[in-house]
């Protein structure tokens, strides 16, 4: 029944990972957001990152036992599996405290997520363009409203400060999440689509012209060991989003 | 900050309907906010934002004095009745 190879597998449990911490760093700004408004904005963001993630995660499942997964199945990838067996990139594990940095790791999150999304709505595998396609239609708002608040800010000097630290704080970040996963490489194809790798020089291009350019060999990526390797910051979230499971494996959400 | 006031339109011959207000840095962030704010289960299918600054106000003393005219809520019933009590004479 399955019809994913294992490099396949490892691309898409990656994006999953991602697309999951994403959504978990996400809603930690529910109830502390700057303002009611965007408090429930970046709370639905953050939602619709946790469904890109179950739906991926679901994929994976259904894949290999060729049935629909049970929730538990799919909450079983999502929150038992040890630290190591994760793929998520530095970029969505960190804690991000200052809004600053919450806002330009959004922006250069979401900017990512477009470019992979679209490699995936190119894919032979029609569940995989099914997805991308759903995904697509909800990151165009997620990147429309990083813009507008960019742009709203872009006029402050003091903002514009804060922005500009934590540009410089999320870059090695940020450049690392074009890391591909261990054991991905041979899995460009008509599948996945390129290499994460390779989608890197559209991504600087967009970070570019949106902060202004740069020197990017200047910029060194974290070193993530082929996404092995968790950083300093994945175990509070990695707490976080475990408290109610540990307490009840069979919880239904 | 400016205010902004938020109408909705249903699928169907439903009018627009106001849903509320938000507050947003500028016509942009407003639209944006207003998306997931008011209509992130799906409550409506066309969404109007509009700068509260931008809405025209007819004021309290200029509408007031159409409050003390029932003449104008007349509903029938008095020729009704009069028809009634014509009809019984006859």
């Amino acid at each position: 029944m399955t019809s994913l190879g294992p490099a396949e597998r490892a691309v898409l449990l990656a994006f999953a990972d991602d697309e999951h911490l994403m959504g978990q760093r996400h809603t930690e700004w529910i109830g502390v957001a700057p303002f009611l408004e965007e408090d429930m904005a970046f709370a639905s963001i953050g939602q619709d990152e946790l469904g890109h993630a179950a739906m991926l995660y679901e994929l994976v499942i259904s894949d290999l036992t060729g049935a629909t997964p049970s929730a538990q199945a799919v909450d079983a990838l999502a929150f038992r599996r040890d630290p190591a067996d994760y793929r998520s990139c530095w970029l969505v594990e960190a804690a991000c405290s200052e809004w600053a940095t919450a806002l330009v790791r959004h922006w250069m999150y979401d900017t990512a997520e477009a470019l992979r999304w679209q490699e995936l709505a190119g894919s032979s595998d029609v569940r995989l363009r099914d997805i991308a396609v759903r995904a697509m239609s909800e990151e165009r708002y997620h990147l429309r409203h990083a813009d507008a608040l960019l742009d709203a800010l872009a006029g402050d000097a003091h903002a514009g400060a804060r922005l500009a630290d934590a540009l410089a704080e999320m870059l090695p970040l940020g450049v690392a999440l074009f890391e591909d996963p261990l054991g991905a490489h041979s899995a460009v194809g008509s599948v996945v689509g390129r290499p994460l790798a390779t989608l890197t020089p559209e991504w600087r291009a967009a970070v570019d012209r949106r902060f202004g350019s740069r020197t990017w060999d200047s910029i060194e990526a974290v070193d993530q060991a082929g996404r092995t390797v968790r950083s300093a910051q994945f175990a509070t979230v990695y707490a976080d989003m475990r408290e109610v499971i540990m307490l009840d494996p069979d919880a239904t959400w | 900050m400016k205010v902004y006031e938020v109408f909705l339109k249903k699928q169907g011959k439903d009018e627009f309907r106001h849903v509320g207000s938000l507050e947003a840095a500028n016509d942009e962030l407003a639209v944006v906010l207003a998306r997931e704010n008011y209509v992130r289960r799906a409550e409506g299918e066309l969404m109007w934002v509009v700068d509260r600054d931008h809405v025209l106000v007819g004021d309290e003393a200029f509408i007031a004095p159409n409050a003390d005219k029932p003449h104008r809520h007349n509903d029938g019933s008095v020729v009704a009745e009069r028809r009634r009590a014509g009809r019984a004479d006859t």
